[in-house]
């Protein structure tokens, strides 16, 4: 498998030239910039993926000029916007190796938001930050992350704003991979770039970037060759936290509060702090974030790893979800949806279907359906029945059943024969309309028809209203004392199967209330 | 509303006459607890399954939670349905069932004069009264005496029906709104069919609900025929509508239907990216049902990386789509030139509403359409078009997904909260009927340039990342003719200004001739309208052109590019008058364009034209 679960291939064979795009590289010589795109195309190559599924998405800024030196696709958006433009390429096709490149200005300040997102929801890009603590594309003005007092283009006076720590946003955001490196120090920096892409879910690093024209040297003091073994935290996940030349200072945890400490006489190893990356808890890693020069070394490497959910998976999952439960779309029956009717020539309604609620859709918040306080179960028997008892319990006679053709004279005949109340009008296996001792009344008796010759058809009641076998008796009864029928037709699909009447659903109560 | 009357003997025994209308207006209007919404669909979906044409307006207000019985609180809904061709859902209603004061006082000046008063009297209450600023009871000081009002204590009719069902009293009220259905349908002489089976599948589950509402509907349709309080019934007959089968569809759900018709016709998931805002918030309801589609609905968290994210998937292959309302389109309209700059397809969908800023959330206006030409920084084109009735954005955003798929370029679908929210029968075209919109990719490496041209619509290939040998690099910066690479240029800028200028122009070529209803030859006047003002506007001309005036109609989809005819047949009449709900929009475009004196049209209060409204302004013309 490779990183991003897409078909391995083995034959790949990628180098450093095979991501050098046909652009002059246009950066101020002795940019940091130029490192960081140098350990990128160093590493993507060996990521077992190949070239084309490779998107670098950026925004405004010197860094986010990147993706037009890597020759992948790539899309330099507008400012900030990186990490929504990212998500919208990863959702669209999860097997593309997304990656976001921005700035201290571009990702924290005017795209501060989608960064923090990006990185809650988990989804699978790589978000490398190159922090120069300056506007440089703009000439100089100070950025978000600004040292207090940072005299700059737009604050002559010196800056009078806090800066922000962009690991402690990302931490902030439940980020699942979190680290940070230098651009100087470029075997660290690939190593964690590495670590990055092959993380599953968000990937996000902070690279300490000078800007040689605007910031010069604003990382030199604990960056430089000189002193950095001494003010800089290398972490190794499972290892002590030492540091110095010869490793003989280290971090100590004194209550909630880290301190350095000399190892030798005082302190040893086993005193130390041990990082921890996967910890279930990122107080370790916040903790780290909040070390700073000349008190405490700055910490490089990866704070924070671990795996949850990932969030262009979690959609894809919904999505197959669904289509196996509810069947994939119909196009036809969508646009039908669940209530139709038709139209016919002269203008007349053949059939109207009307469907139940769909699903997923809101009640309106005013009706009793919400309201309702929890069900108490009724004390009475009989109304607990009624409550609860469905009518297909009640067993009531098969029907018999007429054709629309049959004449009226047939099916009163017939019912007098068995003695029954109603006869059921079918065609074609379904249920058209029903016929009953009332109507015989009401609509035969006084008109004076001809029983031999008219059909029942005629004097039928279409479309009557039916009872499904889990209908309740409440239902049933409701039913049939609202509305005034004697005789209900149960139906399974769209077939009668029985007839329900007013005796039959008495008769069943009483056999219960005498057991 | 009347024209024959008789006079039928029913079974009871008590005289009740039966009127047949060609058309009727009811207004349903409580508080926004009251259920307005629901009666009116009722009302609605049984009229329609009957084979009446209908046509509705929900009015809802802004505030979720607006205390009970207030005037800021009253919900209303209005439906139109009728024996012939409708449009609109009517100017005035002729009948107004108004549930508590609050309501009546909000409605009552629509009430056409001597139209049917149905009133709740139990609401009216000294309580009620307060809260709606009455200090006399109108059921008592005469002020309802040009109507013809019946009070019916509501509220106690109710709980009488459905107490013994086992609800408790506040529950049991609450069926009112079902009552008062009863009782319309009743009146109108409606088959309760329709909404008994409704009842039966909404609480098929709860015995003690289904038994409530059913009785409250039977008790009020009941209580209709068994008193002698109502005295007329009425009839509106079938319309003659075309054979086949119709569901009821209101604006944004036909927004939602049609954007998932284009991605099954295309071949391209759908990727709909959208952040909450009334009035559009339900297309996104809408599309996150439709996972089964492969539809990936992506709430954003924000109206900025709602399009980002849908640009950044129409990049990798996906349909991309976003929706929003006025505010949001301000929100987006940086992206949206990131969009006309990458050449790639995406529609924005725009429900207006009431502006500018806030404005009016609930209400409708058609005041974005300079938003929507012009409204970003740079030469920066966009394709408009606009629907016309709740069923047309069916068509419209499929429509819109065509022209950005075929020219590669982001295109506005106008809607507006009247018709997202309004409802008409639709006859449900097959799947076959719809066009066919499977784009065509850059597959060869050899002969692939980003920004190399086809020749006709000058649509730049769509090469999406996962192709082999097409890695290229688009972005916002102004780029070369060809290569797509960055490009400072003056004589490529000025190259790439026009051409993109001229795809969009291009699209003129590629649309159907302007309609003309009435008489396409010319005349006196005619009006010219777009967007949600379709139904008031036609139905205008056509009650002119009945009445013998010279008056004809142009109704307008495309507004970016304008149709090329349209300078000619507006040449062909005198007076060329275009209603809109704005100051004047798309007059100024017409006059810029074809240089013709526009009249404008125009008055914004949050409301659709009424067809009288039109036929007023316009008569001093003729
Ligand atoms: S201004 Fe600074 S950050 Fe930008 S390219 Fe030049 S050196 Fe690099």
């Amino acid at each position: 498998m490779t990183v991003d679960g897409s078909a391995p291939i083995t034959e790949l064979k990628l180098d450093r030239k095979d991501f050098v795009s046909d652009q002059e590289v246009r950066w101020c010589p002795g940019c940091g910039d130029y490192s960081i795109l140098a350990q990128v195309q160093k590493v993507v190559p060996t990521l077992g993926i190949p070239r084309e599924n490779f998107v670098f998405v950026s925004g405004i800024g010197c860094s986010s000029r990147f993706p037009y030196y890597m020759n992948t696709y790539g899309f330099h958006s507008i400012h900030g916007r990186a990490p929504a433009v990212a998500t919208g390429v990863k959702l669209a096709n999860p097997h593309l190796s997304v990656w976001v490149i921005t700035g201290d200005g571009d990702g924290l300040s005017i795209g501060g938001n989608h960064l923090i997102h990006a990185i809650r929801r988990n989804i699978d890009i790589n978000i490398i930050l190159f922090n120069n603590r300056i506007y440089g594309l703009t000439k100089g003005q100070y950025s978000p992350t600004s040292d207090f007092g940072k005299k700059t283009k737009s604050t002559p006076y010196g800056s009078i704003d806090q800066p922000i720590n962009p690991l402690c946003v990302a931490i902030a955001s439940e980020a699942t991979f979190v680290a940070r490196s230098i651009d100087i120090d470029t075997q660290h920096l690939t190593m964690v770039l590495e670590r990055a892409a092959r993380h599953k879910g968000i990937s996000f690093v902070e690279v300490y970037q000078n800007c040689n024209i605007f910031n010069d040297g604003a990382f030199a003091h604990f960056t430089d060759r000189q002193f950095r073994s001494d003010r800089v935290l290398y972490l190794e996940h499972g290892k002590p936290m030492t540091f110095g030349k010869d490793l003989q200072k280290g971090i100590r945890l004194n209550n909630l509060n880290p301190e350095v400490v000399e190892l030798g006489r005082d302190y040893s190893p086993e005193d130390l702090l041990v990082h921890d990356e996967a910890g279930a808890q990122p107080t370790l890693a916040y903790l780290l974030t909040r070390m700073h020069y000349p008190d405490f070394p700055v910490p490089m490497g990866v704070f924070r790893c671990v795996e949850t959910r990932e969030y262009s998976d979690l959609l894809t999952e919904q999505i197959e979800e669904v289509s196996r439960k509810e069947g994939k779309g119909n196009l036809d029956s969508l646009l039908a949806g669940d209530e139709t009717w038709v139209i016919e020539e002269e203008g007349a309604i053949l059939e109207s279907v009307s469907g139940r609620e769909r699903p997923g859709e809101d009640e309106e918040s005013y009706h009793p359906a919400n309201n309702l306080d929890a069900h108490e179960e009724p004390k009475c028997a009989i109304r607990r029945s009624v409550l609860n008892d469905r009518i297909g319990e009640v067993r009531p006679d098969p029907p018999i059943i007429a054709s629309p053709a049959d004449s009226i004279q047939s099916a009163i005949e017939r019912m007098a024969r068995e003695r029954r109340g109603a006869v059921c009008v079918v065609e074609n296996d379904e249920l058209v309309g029903i016929f009953t001792e009332r109507d015989v009344l009401m609509r035969v008796a006084l008109k004076g028809l001809d029983l031999e010759k008219t059909p029942i058809s005629s004097v039928m009641t279409s479309n009557p209203i039916t009872l499904k076998a889990d209908a309740t008796l409440a239902y049933a009864l409701n039913q049939m004392a609202v509305a005034g029928f004697r005789h209900l037709p149960l139906m399974d699909g769209k077939k009668a199967v029985g007839m329900v009447s007013v005796k039959d659903v008495v008769r069943y109560m009483s056999e219960n209330m005498a057991g | 509303m009347s024209s024959t009357t008789e006079t039928i003997e029913p079974p009871a025994g008590r005289k009740v006459s039966l009127k047949e209308l060609d058309q009727a207006v009811i207004r349903f209007a409580g508080d926004s607890g009251d259920g307005m919404q629901l009666t009116g669909t009722q009302f609605t979906n049984t009229s329609a399954a009957f084979g009446n044409d209908v046509s509705t307006l929900p009015d809802y207000p802004a505030e979720i939670r607006a205390p009970a019985g207030s005037l800021p609180g009253v919900s209303g809904f209005q439906i139109n349905f009728s024996s012939r061709d409708i449009r609109t859902p009517g100017d005035l209603p002729n009948v107004l069932v108004a549930m508590n004061p609050a309501a009546l006082k909000v409605n009552l000046p629509d009430l056409e004069p001597g139209g049917l008063l149905i009133i709740n009297e139990d609401a009216f209450d000294k309580g009620g009264l307060e809260k709606a600023g009455y200090e006399v009871s109108p059921l008592e000081d005469g002020s309802l005496s040009s109507y013809r009002t019946i009070s019916i204590p509501l509220t106690s009719l109710t709980l009488n029906a459905v107490l013994q069902t086992g609800l408790n009293r506040k529950q049991a009220q609450r069926c009112k709104n079902f009552f008062a259905l009863g009782v319309v349908y009743w009146i109108f002489d409606r088959p309760l069919e329709h909404t008994l089976k409704w009842i039966e599948a909404k609480f098929g589950k709860n015995a003690m609900l289904l038994e409530a509402n059913r009785s409250a509907l039977m008790a009020g349709y009941n209580y209709a025929d068994t008193t002698e309080v109502f005295t007329t019934h009425y009839q509106v007959r079938k319309a003659r509508l075309t054979p086949g089968r119709y569901r009821n569809l209101t604006g944004n759900e036909a927004l939602a239907l049609g954007a998932v018709a284009a991605s099954v016709h295309s071949g391209r998931s759908l990727f709909y990216g959208s952040y909450p805002i009334t009035p559009a918030s339900e297309i996104l309801h809408e599309l996150s049902r439709y996972k089964r589609f492969g539809v990936k609905t992506f709430q954003a968290e924000d109206e900025i990386a709602a399009i980002a994210a849908a640009l950044g998937a129409s990049f990798a292959g996906d349909l991309g789509l976003t929706g929003t309302s006025g505010p949001g389109v301000a929100l987006k309209s940086e992206c949206i030139g990131l969009a006309v700059m990458t050449e790639l397809p995406l529609v924005i969908i725009n429900v207006q509403r009431g502006g500018p800023s806030t404005g009016l959330p609930t209400k409708t206006e058609q005041a974005d359409l300079f938003q929507a030409v012009l409204g970003r920084n740079g030469e920066c084109p966009v394709p408009v078009l606009a629907a016309s009735s709740p069923s047309d954005c069916f068509w419209a955003i499929i429509e819109s997904f065509r022209i950005a798929l075929r020219y590669m370029t982001p295109v506005f679908c106008l809607s507006d909260g009247y018709i997202a929210n309004g409802s008409e029968p639709w006859l449900i075209p097959s799947d076959r009927e719809l066009p066919d919109l499977t784009p065509v990719y850059a597959q060869d490496p050899a002969t692939f340039k980003p920004y190399a041209r086809e020749e006709h619509t000058l649509a730049r290939p769509w090469a999406i990342p996962g192709t082999p040998g097409l890695e290229h690099r688009i972005g916002g910066i102004e780029k070369h003719h060809l290569t797509g690479n960055v490009s400072y240029d003056p004589n490529n800028h000025d190259l790439m200004v026009r051409t993109r200028a001229e795809k969009v122009a291009r699209i003129a070529q590629d649309i159907p001739p302007t309609e003309v209803l009435g008489d396409s030859r010319g005349g006196k006047v005619l009006l010219v309208g777009w967007g949600g003002t379709a139904g008031a506007i036609t139905s205008a001309g056509e009650q002119m052109r009945a009445a013998g005036k010279s008056v004809s109609t142009v109704h307008l989809r495309y507004l970016n590019p304008l149709p090329n005819d349209l300078g000619e047949i507006m040449s062909r009449f005198e007076k060329v008058i275009v209603p809109e709900i704005n100051l004047g929009q798309l007059r100024l475009l017409l006059r810029a364009r074809f240089l013709v004196d526009v009249i404008g049209l125009n008055q914004v209060r949050g409301k659709p034209f009424t067809i009288r409204e039109i036929i007023q302004k316009v008569e001093p013309y003729l």
